[in-house]
């Protein structure tokens, strides 16, 4: 019987070949898009499942509350470890110390890296489930020791044992490679951790941090705190005891009600977000937005296929009858159809794996994912045949309830023909799918039109033509005087500066400022950044009161730099001269001051305000990066590798690395660039969807009225009034599709952008353009089978009838 | 459609229903063969009062006991000969040797072999109409309904369906047909006129 369903299912695909064509072929696009999304989704939820015990995994992540504004985040203080370990110890089978995930250079021999990684507490190993593939386990034993992935022990080493073997790191002290653990995967938050040193080396070899500990600095919040629960523990149960625990040792820092919690390790890739201390999701969104994407692309698809179907209802509907007298049920048509529509979308499935496959690549680098087709995974098989049957029941539903309910006496006799109302169905499915289409096309044009937007907020400063190198090693301590002279003397810049940032960043805040007028009880708080005299003039970063930082003043070393936001948060109208005094600075005469007002420059994200910043002079060699404005008067790669040659003489065991400060800040749109782009794509695939069943159906429509055609024509209709009326019908659903689709990709747009205190306006021409748009797709959709019916002899078309 | 129309029809009779266009004729042979419902009276059939039957057993009772033969042939486009006249036993419950059977055994009554295999736009008139009969009688009904089968055949053809179901009445088989020649109706026992929907 199934045999007989899909033999007379098959020749039908074959006898129709453009027919099932547009319709596998469609079908076959909807799932590979949904497929697609669905792996991309899949990656997502699976992120950090490398860990068994990912559900007992936290870190402990702090809010503090400055002027009523709570911010929420993973760094803490250092004696925060003390007082945890020793008064609530037993909650944590692991508490683990860490640094952030930085670079440093490893050398070895001839070979010099710059690789990410962390230090950590000796339990590292463990809590990471890391997998030695050589050496021992127990291996952030001795302060002077290193554990290296596996990748980065084959660049090191090559082939030879990396096991005892010394590493020179920063070019400033010796770890010796106890072991080699397999990388961390790519879908992993500790993927960038390619090395693991000792905490205590990290504390010996970086004073700031030492001093830290021995300090005990409750208000330097510069380290990261991971833990895994012990048995019978919750996170709700820990978080309760460690709330208060700084806020209850720390009298200093009550002010700001610092809150201690458990961050789990399941929130953490997903639900990172948060705003004034409340936890409001995160990348979670994405993973909606993308999902409903995928659901609306393959519903389409289905559509295509039920209107596609019952258009062709009444070539069926005489089989219908045949069958029916013969004995056929109703539900065993129903049954015929279901398989038929099985039999289509078992096609397009494979036809959508290969489309996968093909595109899998471009999709990743796209997204920036490390997908592979799960081809092992009995789950995804189980998930496919399930997908397939929820397919084949969605595309086939309707098709089959439909054709099985034709009365055979009525098919067979001639006289069935498709009442007034019988396309209403079909129209209101083409509805949906234009509205879908529609909707998809005004969010994607917002998203771009945010993306540009935010690109064409002028920054602040020329970033063109500025690279920055990265100085983390004491070796360029004090060089700074002399490398700006060798570096001006190469004629390959025109001028330099130093910083404790990047300039597409900023790594450090400070408080603890008085200034005259300063309102009572006012937590202030700054971006604080160390530069060198020459900053504003490296970065071509406008002054707009006062003046620029001098040698020639020696007390410029007491000065700072303020930008626009950060006059107007002091609330001074005329700062230059006014002084910034330091609350921790015990001698009364001190304190900073401020001789000029720098334009705002962005150095965070390009969609917020920019925040109220201090610029001041360089007294200790903070430098972080060197900034270099380079020669305009030779190309950038040849000013490059004389900066090479430079750096080389003078640093010969520290790699040579550099980035341009344009791509640095183009970074900061990556993520949204990215959601444009896919959503752009799955929008043109959507409505490429739309239009194959559109022209499928308006070819059925065009032959079921050929002979309405033919006497008009004969009556004298030229063939622009048959095009006319062919494309009027469709033409107005989609005008209707429109106006359904403004009010919901209004909504939904709106309420995205809100997230962006930098926005565009919506504009009522986006909503026209998208209108007409659609108009015109459809138009041309439709012509071309408008056209061929019209242009059809009439002599032909009425005689055959 | 029809109206007091008081009909009995005793096994192994040959009946012509005739009558003028619209007069009614293919609406009785609907209502006979159970695809039609009618709003008042009774039928009774093989000692079933079929008006009180459910939907479900109804269709079991016809597609039991009753065969169908249409004036333009109604075979399935998509399907060879051979398949064609499987289909019917499809929707009971044969196993596939049996069905084999059958259709080869059909075949053969019918000297049709050698078609077995060609599509329905393959054969003449004359030849779709005789797998046509073939396919209403493969399942051994009791009764034959023929609404006008020889309507699209050219006289020759015409002739041999007849002589067919003559002979298919001797064997055994009830047939009710509706016919417009006087020819045709001539090889029944018995002649039913109809006239706007009433007995004449």
């Amino acid at each position: 019987m199934f045999k007989n369903y899909l033999k007379i299912a098959w020749r039908n695909l074959i006898k129709n070949k453009a027919y099932s064509i547009i319709n596998i072929g469609g079908l076959a696009l909807g799932m590979a898009v949904s497929l697609t999304i669905g792996l991309w989704i899949q990656d997502e939820l699976s992120h950090n499942d490398y860990f068994m015990s990912k559900d007992r995994i936290a870190q402990v992540y702090q809010s503090q509350t400055l002027n009523g504004q709570t911010d929420t985040g993973p760094a803490i203080p250092i004696p925060l470890e003390k007082a945890i370990r020793e008064g609530y110890g037993d909650n944590f089978k692991h508490l683990i110390m860490s640094s952030w995930t930085n670079n440093l250079y490893l050398k070895y021999g001839e070979t010099n890296l710059s690789r990410p990684g962390n230090h950590m507490q000796r339990e590292a190993p463990e809590f990471l489930e890391l997998q030695i593939l050589n050496g021992e386990k127990d291996g952030l034993r001795e302060i002077n020791s290193i554990m290296l992935s596996e990748s980065t022990a084959e660049a090191l080493f090559g082939n030879e044992d990396p096991i005892g073997k010394i590493l020179k790191v920063s070019n400033q002290y010796d770890l010796m490679v106890t072991s080699v653990y397999k990388d961390i995967p790519f879908n992993n938050t500790f993927h960038d951790t390619e090395y693991i040193i000792p905490w205590d080396q990290y504390l010996a070899s970086n004073e700031w941090a030492m001093r830290a500990a021995t300090e005990e600095q409750w208000d330097n919040n510069s380290f990261q705190m991971f833990v895994k629960l012990a048995e019978n523990t919750t996170m709700q149960g820990v978080t309760a005891k460690i709330k208060n625990v700084k806020k209850d040792l720390n009298e200093e820092t009550v002010e700001f009600n610092p809150q201690l919690f458990l961050f789990p390790m399941a929130d953490w890739h997903l639900k990172g977000s948060f705003d004034n201390g409340k936890q409001v999701g995160g990348r979670i969104k994405y993973v909606w937005l993308f999902g409903i994407i995928g659901a609306f692309v393959l519903l389409l698809a289905c559509i295509n296929f039920m209107n596609l179907s019952t258009a062709r209802s009444e070539k069926r509907s005489k089989e219908v009858g045949i069958r029916k007298t013969l004995g056929s049920l109703k539900g065993q048509l129903i049954y015929q159809f279901l398989s038929e529509s099985f039999l289509v979308v078992v096609f397009a499935f494979i036809a959508a794996i290969g489309i996968v496959l093909l595109s899998l690549n471009g999709f990743n680098e796209l997204a920036r994912k490390e997908i592979e087709f799960p081809w092992d995974s009995i789950n995804f098989w189980i998930m496919s045949i399930l997908f397939i049957i929820f397919t084949s029941l969605l595309a086939g539903s309707y098709p089959a309830l439909y054709l099985s309910s034709f009365k055979p006496v009525q098919v067979l006799k001639g006289t069935f023909k498709a009442g007034r109302y019988s396309g209403l169905p079909r129209k209101v499915l083409v509805v949906m799918q234009f509205t879908v289409s529609v909707a998809f096309i005004i969010g994607t044009v917002i998203v771009m039109q945010q993306i540009n937007f935010a690109k064409n907020r002028p920054v602040g400063y020329n970033k063109e033509g500025l690279i920055q190198i990265p100085t983390f090693s004491q070796d360029f301590e004090g060089k700074y005087d002399l490398m700006r002279s060798e570096f001006l003397a190469s004629n390959a810049i025109v001028e330099m500066s130093s910083s404790s940032s990047p300039t597409t960043r900023i790594w450090s805040n400070r408080s603890g400022f008085s200034w005259e007028g300063k309102p009572e009880g006012f937590q202030e708080e700054f971006a604080w950044t160390v530069v060198s005299p020459e900053y504003a003039k490296s970065l071509n970063l406008k002054i707009i009161e006062g003046r620029d930082f001098s040698r020639e003043f020696a007390s410029d070393s007491l000065a700072v730099l303020i930008n626009e936001t950060a006059k107007k948060y002091l609330g001074i109208q005329d700062p230059v001269g006014k002084f910034l005094k330091d609350d921790y600075d015990t001698d009364p005469n001190s304190g900073l001051k401020i001789i000029g007002v720098v334009e705002d420059m962005i150095a965070q994200s390009p969609y917020e305000p920019v925040k109220q910043g201090l610029y001041a002079f360089d007294r200790f060699n903070y430098s972080s990066y060197y900034n270099l404005r380079l020669n305009p008067e030779k190309s950038a790669s040849e000013n490059i590798s004389i900066i090479e040659r430079v750096f080389k003489e003078h640093f010969p065991d520290i790699p040579f690395e550099y980035e341009f400060v344009d791509e640095q800040y183009g970074e900061k749109f990556a993520s949204e660039e990215r959601i444009g782009t896919l959503s752009g794509i799955f929008t043109a695939l959507a409505i490429l969807i739309s239009c194959l069943g559109l022209f499928g159906l308006t070819s059925f429509v065009a032959e079921q009225r050929t002979k309405e055609i033919g006497v008009r024509k004969v009556l004298g209709a030229s063939v622009f009034n048959v095009w006319n009326m062919l494309s009027k019908d469709f033409l107005k659903l989609v005008v209707i599709s429109s106006f359904i689709a403004i009010p919901i990709a209004y909504y939904v747009m709106n309420g995205w952008l809100q997230e962006y205190p930098y926005r565009v306006i919506l504009k009522w021409w986006i909503f026209a353009l998208a209108i007409i748009g659609a108009m015109l797709v459809t138009v041309l959709t439709v012509s071309f089978q408008a056209f061929k019916a019209a242009k059809a002899n009439p002599v032909k078309s009425l005689r055959s009838e | 459609m029809l109206k007091d129309i008081n009909l009995e029809v005793e096994e192994g009779e040959f009946i012509s229903v005739m009558g003028p266009s619209g007069s009614g004729k293919s609406t009785l042979l609907n209502v006979i063969g159970m695809l039609d419902n009618f709003d008042e009276g009774e039928y009774h059939f093989l000692n079933e009062s079929v008006h009180t039957l459910k939907e479900r057993d109804r269709a079991k009772m016809y597609k039991e006991y009753i065969g169908f033969v249409f004036q333009s042939y109604h075979l399935l486009d998509d399907l060879t000969v051979q398949e064609n006249l499987e289909m019917p036993l499809l929707y009971k419950k044969y196993k596939s040797f049996e069905r084999k059977a059958m259709v080869a055994d059909m075949l053969d009554r019918f000297n049709i072999v050698g078609k077995k295999d060609l599509f329905p736009v393959q054969l003449s008139g004359g030849q779709q109409q005789l797998v046509g009969v073939a396919r209403a009688l493969i399942s051994n009904p009791k009764l034959l309904l023929a609404d006008e089968p020889t309507g699209n055949l050219n006289s020759k053809h015409s002739g041999e369906i007849m002589e067919l179901f003559k002979q298919l009445n001797k064997e055994g088989v009830t047939i009710i047909q509706v016919t417009h020649s006087e020819n045709n109706a001539a090889y029944g026992s018995r002649i039913i006129d109809l006239l706007d929907g009433r007995r004449v």
